[in-house]
């Protein structure tokens, strides 16, 4: 049993294979498999799941329509309605909640505070509105008041601390994007993870981009030594420069030389103990192909503890995707706020299709318990708001998925109209073990988690 | 020709009642405030600076690997580069293009010895000192310390083999922050506080990366250290000579596709049942058409910039000329398969707003957006802002189909936005803009019918009317605001941030330089990088202590 684990593991997905080795040996767990020897609990891992223009309106919104979205019982046991059809058979793992909005408050000036995909993304993710001075609509710059959850998440003490076999793992986070288009190439528009105000982490945008970042490094550790050393230099002129620096830009330099610090550390910490699998073929343009491919290296990466955070935005906001494989012929943005809802309908299953696509990846993938990856995760799927034709953060859609080793339960719709969207924050980082007493910000602020959620 | 009025539409802002307001700091608002420096940024070179810098240093090209990709808020990548922070995946890149690169020089013997300049026995050698000495300067853009070049010269001793200390060595420049970031702090001007002067080192850095995108040459370094940029006449000698270079070129090109969004040329998606004959190579034939119709104006002209609103003359390769329907021969093309074509007298297309590269980035994949066009109008061209629309409100354009089953035209479907009270304060000042233009299709091409119905071209702009996007070509090239808007831009460009509202004064004066010099757009950058502008700082507070 112990054996079949640490040999060689598969995990089978649409008759492809990917193969794996451990770099965690099943000696080092305790007699159960379910922690390290010395007791310290084995990692759990995060990733964001952000797809465009949010839900087709319904009832709740105050159009008519019927809701094909919400769930219609409350609690454990609920059954996938026509949009969370792609759930079907697996809705015990799954949560939905429904009901929620931004409790952030709106400063009227300067203007456009209020448009929905702007702060619908930023309090999704931030549980804060934009920042009012990194606002600009006629250019759309958008600049994220604070760290985006996953980034929070990434940099706790309570969560990075902890670590397998005394290393940390080589990557921070890693930030991916399927689809190519944008509503703007202002880049602000193009990353849905920040480490800060201004501090965006651009996704990568294909497997082989990921491929590269992941395992293209040299084994030759003589090269990497001297690629280490030629870093204290570099570290060496940064400092040097940071003293004829001001505040603001001794900030970025400060940041600059963090990350030199990392990337040595890595650099002498040698190659990872990852097997390197076959490198991916070029994108199809295929989205859920693409998005597949990705995610398959991604859950190595995370299987073999080269990273435990990630971002994946399918769709950037208000994206202008094509989704002509779904019958669509305009771009999206511009399908839902012509109103077109038929067109808006195809296009977030298609969406909600790729979703399933991420989990079942995640989901193939064995633990170093027995378990499978997505259940030591907590894979948080959201957009920018409710529904996108009126821009409105109503009945916000949030979905999520894995178990936490337990922390979170599964199988549960908790609705809550008008409720503060802040608490499925507070419930992500209880779960994932982050001593969280309060969170959300400008109105947004609670103690509480979701109820019943929390197991 | 029909004339502007002269007072320029200034409206308050409340929600979306008052709609079309000037951009603070734009034209047409008088100010009385003289001009006080705005404040240092740590710009990071931009990918094309930054791509363009270590051909320079490396004498030719290396193969190009990724490094982060510029954001680029308020339209420009400076302003970017200026603001955002690199990631820690952006620092890994740099790292590893740097190693890229050396060992592409150093792996090459040839081209390691026309670098070094000679063949070093040791890090020490008098041969290896002159030319760390010389790297370092020219990659630093400024003199060297002997600290720094001991502190640099430990890498290349560290290695057994002097070629591979070396390629250490230039490694570790290429991802060193005094590379990859623009130090332009000054010092404090005794005579005025507040102000500080660019160092003469800093200014040959600052001129360079605006007139060339790249790095300052020897002969440019070597005249600021002379002294020769600290006299106005030696700057002019100065910036004439960088702006009299082929480098100069490019930079003017990144400018544009920059401000008219012309990379979105480059990802059109068109909607295949409807533009069969559309390809993803025709979006970048048109991004093609517009670029050498600025060069033509900016450069082979050296004329009046405007002329780009009412060109007769364009560029068109065969996708193009089929799409305009202009007879063309391929004897002439450039090596992308452009020819010059002078545009027909009686005919529907002149100048910018005429071409299918506006025309379809301003559209959608299966239809035209007024919406859009009018937009670009008032917010790139006139520098205005446009309040976005409100929340929860219903932005069904309606049925296709009248009730009779015909077909509406989108200017009816768009009489939504003009009879809803919560759209029309706005869309009033942008779809009549739009609509002018209903003429030419998603793809730009011209059609007289809409779904079998006759087009309706007529727009107004501040109650001038026009037909067609011919016309309104001609009202931009006489409208004030738009050589206004243009400096403005520019100068946000060249200084890396939004200009504060005591730099307005600045460029006031650049735009008064811009209309004496009879608009010719080498004379408005000439007349920006040797201004008072382009040379001050505010002192910090640290440095004011």
């Amino acid at each position: 049993m112990k054996l079949s684990r640490r040999a060689m593991l598969r995990g089978a997905l649409g008759g492809a294979v990917c193969t794996m080795g451990l770099p965690l040996l099943d000696a080092m767990l305790d007699t159960h498999g379910t922690a390290h020897a010395d007791g310290t609990s084995l990692p759990k891992r995060f990733a964001v799941f952000f797809w465009a223009n949010g839900l087709p309106w319904h009832g709740a919104h105050g159009h008519g329509r019927p809701d094909h979205w919400t769930p219609s019982t409350i609690g454990a046991g609920w059954s996938a309605t026509p949009l969370l059809s792609p759930f079907a058979g697996i809705e015990p793992t799954i949560d939905v909640i429904t009901g929620l909005e931004p409790h952030t408050e709106i400063p009227g000036d300067p203007p456009g505070q209020g448009d929905g995909h702007m702060r619908g993304c930023a309090v999704a993710l931030t549980s804060d509105r934009p920042r009012s001075e990194g606002f600009h609509h006629p250019d759309h710059v958008f600049a994220f008041n604070r760290a985006t959850i996953d980034q929070v998440i990434a940099a706790h003490p309570d969560f990075a601390g902890r670590s397998i076999l005394g290393t940390q793992p080589r990557f921070r986070s890693i930030e991916l994007a399927v689809s190519p288009a944008r509503f703007h190439d202002y880049g602000h528009w193009n990353a849905i993870s920040h480490r800060g105000p201004d501090m965006l982490n651009l996704p990568m945008r294909s497997a082989r981009e990921l491929f590269a970042h992941l395992f293209g490094v040299p084994a030759d550790t003589a090269v990497l030594g001297r690629r280490a050393s030629v870093l204290d230099v570099v570290a060496d002129d940064a400092r040097a420069l940071r003293r004829r620096l001001g505040g603001r830009d001794r900030e970025r330099l400060d940041a600059h030389l963090e990350h030199v610090g990392e990337i040595q550390t890595r650099l002498r910490a040698g190659v990872a103990a990852c097997t390197t699998p076959a490198m991916p073929g070029e994108s199809s343009g295929d989205l859920i192909a693409e998005l597949e491919a990705q995610t398959r290296l991604l859950a190595l990466a995370m299987s073999c503890d080269l990273t435990r955070v990630a971002s994946m935005m399918l769709t950037s906001p208000a994206t202008t995707h094509v989704f002509r494989d779904a019958g669509v012929a305009g771009g999206m943005h511009q399908v839902v706020h012509d109103g077109d809802w038929d067109a808006t309908y195809r296009v977030t299953q298609r969406q909600m299709q790729a979703l399933r696509v991420f989990l079942d990846v995640l989901a193939s993938v064995p633990d170093h318990d027995g378990g499978t990856l997505l259940d030591s995760m907590v894979v948080y799927a959201t957009s920018e708001y409710g529904e996108g034709t009126t821009h409105s953060n109503r009945e916000h859609p949030v979905i999520l998925a894995g178990g936490a080793r337990g922390a979170l339960a599964r199988g549960i719709h908790a609705r809550e109209p008008g409720g503060n969207l802040a608490k499925v924050h507070v419930t992500i980082l209880r779960a994932l073990g982050i001593d969280t007493p309060s969170y959300g910000f400008h109105g947004a602020e609670t103690s509480e988690a979701v109820p019943g959620l929390l197991a | 020709m029909r004339r502007l009025p002269a007072a320029v539409v200034a409206l308050a802002l409340v929600g979306c009642e008052g709609v079309v307001l000037d951009d603070p700091a734009s034209p047409g608002r008088a100010t009385t405030a003289s001009y006080e420096p705005g404040p240092a940024v740590l710009p990071r070179l931009t990918t094309r600076q930054y791509h363009r810098s270590v051909e320079d240093l490396l004498g030719g090209p290396v193969p190009e690997s990724a490094v982060e990709a510029d954001t680029t808020p308020f339209l420009f990548a400076s302003i970017g580069a200026g603001s955002t922070t690199l990631s820690a995946r952006g620092a890994q890149q740099l790292e590893e293009a740097a190693h890229v690169a050396a060992d592409a020089v150093f792996a090459d013997e040839a081209r390691r010895v026309a670098l070094v300049g000679c063949t070093p026995a040791s890090a020490d050698d008098p041969c290896a000192r002159a030319f760390v000495a010389r790297f370092l300067r020219r990659a630093f853009r400024r003199p060297i310390e002997h600290d720094e070049l001991e502190r640099w010269t430990t890498l290349a001793r560290a290695e057994t083999d002097p070629w591979r200390g070396l390629a250490s060595l230039v490694a570790g420049v290429l991802q060193s922050p005094s590379f990859v970031y623009r130090v332009e702090l000054g010092e404090p001007d005794p005579t005025r506080p507040g102000w500080s002067r660019l160092h003469r080192h800093e200014l040959a850095s600052r001129l360079a990366f605006v007139l060339w995108g790249r790095i300052p040459d020897d002969a440019l370094l070597d005249a600021a250290e002379r002294g020769v940029l600290d006299t106005h006449e030696g700057l002019r000698h100065e910036a004439r000579r960088l702006l009299d270079d082929e480098r100069a070129r490019e930079t003017v090109r990144a400018f544009f596709r920059e401000y008219l969004g012309l990379s979105a040329l480059d990802a059109l998606d068109r909607d295949p049942t409807l533009f069969p004959s559309f390809t993803p190579a025709l979006g970048r034939s048109m991004r093609g058409e517009i670029e050498r119709l600025v060069e033509h104006v900016v450069f082979e002209q050296d004329g009046d910039f405007r002329a780009i609103f009412d060109s007769p003359v364009t560029f068109v390769d065969a996708p193009l000329a089929a799409l305009y329907e202009l007879p063309i021969t391929l004897e002439d093309a450039d090596e992308e398969g452009f020819v010059r074509v002078t545009l027909p007298a009686e005919g529907v297309r002149a100048g910018l707003l005429t071409t299918a590269g506006f025309l379809a980035a301003q559209a959608h994949p299966n239809l035209t957006s007024p919406t859009r066009r009018g937009k670009f109008v008032r917010e790139r061209l006139l520098c205005q802002l446009v309040a976005d629309p409100p929340q929860d409100v219903e932005l069904d354009l309606g049925e296709a189909e009248d009730d009779d089953g015909r077909p509406r035209t989108l200017r009816e479907r768009l009489a939504v936005h003009r009879e809803n009270p919560a759209c029309a304060t706005c869309h009033a000042q942008i779809d009549p803009i739009g609509l002018g233009m209903e003429d030419f299709d998603a793809i730009g091409a011209h059609r007289t019918l809409e779904a079998g119905r006759a087009i309706d071209a007529r727009g107004d702009l501040d109650a001038l009317a026009f037909e067609g996007a011919r016309e309104l070509g001609e009202l931009m090239r006489h409208d004030g605001r738009v050589p206004a808007c243009v400096t403005r831009q520019l100068f946000r460009h060249a200084i890396g941030r939004l200009e504060e509202e005591r730099e307005r004064r600045a460029i006031e004066e650049l735009t008064e330089r811009f209309a004496e010099s009879g608009f010719r757009f080498r004379e408005l950058l000439f007349a920006l990088v040797t201004s008072e502008a382009f040379r001050t700082v505010r002192t910090t507070e640290e440095e004011a202590r």
